[in-house]
């Protein structure tokens, strides 16, 4: 996973998560060790429990190790506070979620707005990021639209345009295309695969599909909490 | 900057939810209504009987007799009295009054000596119409604005209560409560009107020079007349009015407790309402949560919502209320005194504030609970 040209954005150490369910400890992530390049278009694949959303959770700081350690862009983000993660997350991290999770009441527009309203820019700045990541994912004509209004690929869109509308660095998407049709999917795996070449961001995918794993650069395989498998494409 | 950005969005949302907002506004709103109605209704009481520093004028009244029907003192008594170490002036009042019991619409005439008017005038402003009009007609009365506003009467116009009818000369604006629900008549001609007789009247009002000799003073008046045939009570103004209308008192007195359960509504409304949108929104705040959004700003959203749903609410009630009272003129009277219910820029200010204050609060324990709750596991809740 490493190459000569693009330095190390995300690095994995000993990480590993563990939980009580009940009386029993569950432990979804165990000893992983992972280095992820900058711009890179990753896919993290395996059966359910393997650990795959988990990790990707971690990554995207709304989750924490229970030891180890995970460093994004040299800031290890496993000693950070809550309030530093929530922070650092706003800013480097664009959340892409299977069900889109967008707020129905919102528009396409207010939905893409929602991680700028807190961040201190211009209303006029605000505004021009917006149309500029609809523009991006062809949903410029949708934007007054509600989410009930729009087809779930639409849907997914919008839910990328906002996940970008900060410019972060890393695209973390969980299951993107898990609810979608045929077509919708794969209009979806082409646009984050030009996003993220076009915008040079690193991008960590969670898929069972393999063939939404043959759009990213490479595929992780996890069993039980441990990496088995790595293959570039 | 970005609390104005997440008070337009709680407004979109709350304006995007209008079912589920317009009824706790509708619950909002009425027991702010009740609450505020109950408040102006204990300004008012506490306006006409608290004892102030600067109050000086004390009332003789027939000793052992509580309504204005019963008390009978000689005119007489003015001279005795005016002679008093300390007595800077004494009006000799006839009252009568068209309902002695506690009543809504009560007409209170007063009558005072017309030489005694120029500085008896001190007491208020005129709003209209003139003194010499009323020192010209010996049926004159002086009208005050809520018993002129209630009976819809203006200068010119006759007033008839209690089987006697006067010309109205003017309409009064006064401080003191009392003189708003009140018609000031020539004494001669009231008493001969009500047929009480000359010479008789209900009581005297006794201004003195200086407010701490009050005490003092009304032990000399009450001394001066003990063996007389008719002995006399004397109080400060406002203690008189306090024990004359102690049941109506003791009636607004205990709609306190109306007003607290009202407000304890209110109170319970917003938690609720924020508490289920909260429920049926967890998910939605571990979206904004993974956005960045942090816990002080899902604090702001979540008591702005509160706060919005309050102040808006707080707003139509308090107005209504206001309204209700300033249009109503409402004097709740007994024994010829009355509590005129009036609207204070300070009790809307007070509702305003509670009502945003309880919506404040309604937000509290919701946003404490949803930002201590885990993100992953909130983005799986149903």
């Amino acid at each position: 996973m490493k190459s000569q040209s693009s330095p190390i954005i995300i690095s994995c150490r000993n990480l590993t998560k563990s939980y009580y369910k009940g009386d029993t400890v569950v432990t979804p992530l165990e000893n992983l060790d992972l280095d992820l390049e900058k711009g890179r278009f990753l896919a993290l694949m395996g059966p359910s429990g393997s650990g795959k959303t988990t990790l990707l959770n971690i990554i995207a700081g709304i989750d924490s190790p229970t030891s180890g350690s995970i460093t994004i862009n040299n800031q290890e983000i496993s000693r950070m506070s809550r309030s530093q993660l929530t922070r650092w997350r706003g800013k480097s991290i664009g959340y892409i979620f299977q069900l889109y999770h967008l707020i129905p009441v919102l528009t396409a527009y207010e939905n893409v707005e929602l991680p700028l309203l807190i961040q201190k820019i211009s209303r006029s700045e605000r505004e021009k990021r917006v149309l500029n990541v609809l523009e991006l994912v062809g949903l410029e004509d949708r934007m007054s639209h509600f989410p009930r209004q729009l087809s779930g690929g639409q849907e997914q869109r919008v839910a990328i345009a906002r996940a970008l509308v900060t410019d972060p660095m890393i695209l973390v998407a969980d299951e993107p295309t898990g609810d979608l049709d045929a077509a919708s999917a794969q209009n979806i795996l082409s646009l984050l695969r030009q996003l993220g070449h076009d915008l040079h961001k690193t991008i960590v995918m969670v898929t069972h599909d393999v063939k939404a794993a043959s759009y990213a650069d490479l595929t992780l395989h996890l069993e039980k909490g441990k990496l088995i498998e790595s293959s570039p494409l | 900057m970005w609390i104005w950005n997440l008070l337009s969005l709680t407004f979109v949302q709350l304006r995007r939810h209008p079912v589920r907002s317009m009824l706790t506004l509708l619950g909002v709103i009425a027991g702010m209504f009740l609450f505020v109605t109950i408040e102006i209704m204990q300004n008012s009481l506490r306006r006409s009987t608290e004892i102030s520093a600067e109050d000086a004028t004390l009332v003789v009244y027939r000793q052992n007799r509580f309504c204005p029907f019963a008390s009978r003192l000689p005119q007489s008594y003015e001279q005795k009295i005016a002679k008093i170490p300390g007595v800077r002036e004494v009006y000799p009042i006839q009252i009568v009054v068209n309902n002695c019991s506690t009543s809504l619409d009560v007409v209170t005439f007063r009558g005072i000596p017309k030489n005694k008017m120029d500085s008896f005038q001190k007491n208020f402003t005129l709003l209209s119409g003139s003194i010499d009009s009323w020192k010209q007609r010996s049926d004159a009365a002086l009208v005050g604005r809520i018993l002129a506003e209630r009976r819809r009467i203006k200068v010119g116009d006759k007033l008839d209560a209690a089987g006697i009818t006067v010309s109205v000369a003017g309409i009064i604006e006064s401080d003191n409560l009392q003189n708003l629900n009140v018609g000031y008549l020539h004494l001669d001609y009231l008493q001969q009107a009500s047929r009480v007789g000359l010479g008789i009247v209900t009581q005297f009002n006794v201004l003195v020079d200086r407010p701490e000799q009050m005490e003092s003073i009304a032990h000399a008046i009450d001394d001066t007349f003990r063996y007389d045939q008719d002995p006399t009570s004397t109080r400060p103004e406002k203690a008189f009015i306090a024990q004359a209308i102690e049941e109506v008192a003791l009636l607004i007195q205990s709609g306190r407790h109306v007003g607290w359960a009202a407000l304890i509504t209110v109170f319970a409304l917003v938690s609720n309402t924020i508490l289920l949108s909260i429920r049926g929104r967890v998910r939605e705040y571990a979206v904004l949560q993974t956005l960045g959004y942090e816990n002080i700003h899902l604090l702001w959203m979540v008591v702005l919502e509160g706060m919005m749903l309050g102040m808006l609410g707080g707003l139509v009630g308090l107005l209504g209320s206001a309204s209700l009272v300033y249009f109503g003129h409402f004097t709740l009277s007994a024994d010829a005194l009355s509590v005129v219910f009036t609207v204070e820029p300070k009790t809307l200010a007070i509702g305003l504030v509670t009502s945003l204050l309880l919506g404040f609060l309604a937000g509290l324990v919701p946003t404490w609970c949803v930002t201590h709750q885990n993100i992953v596991d909130n983005l799986r809740a149903e």
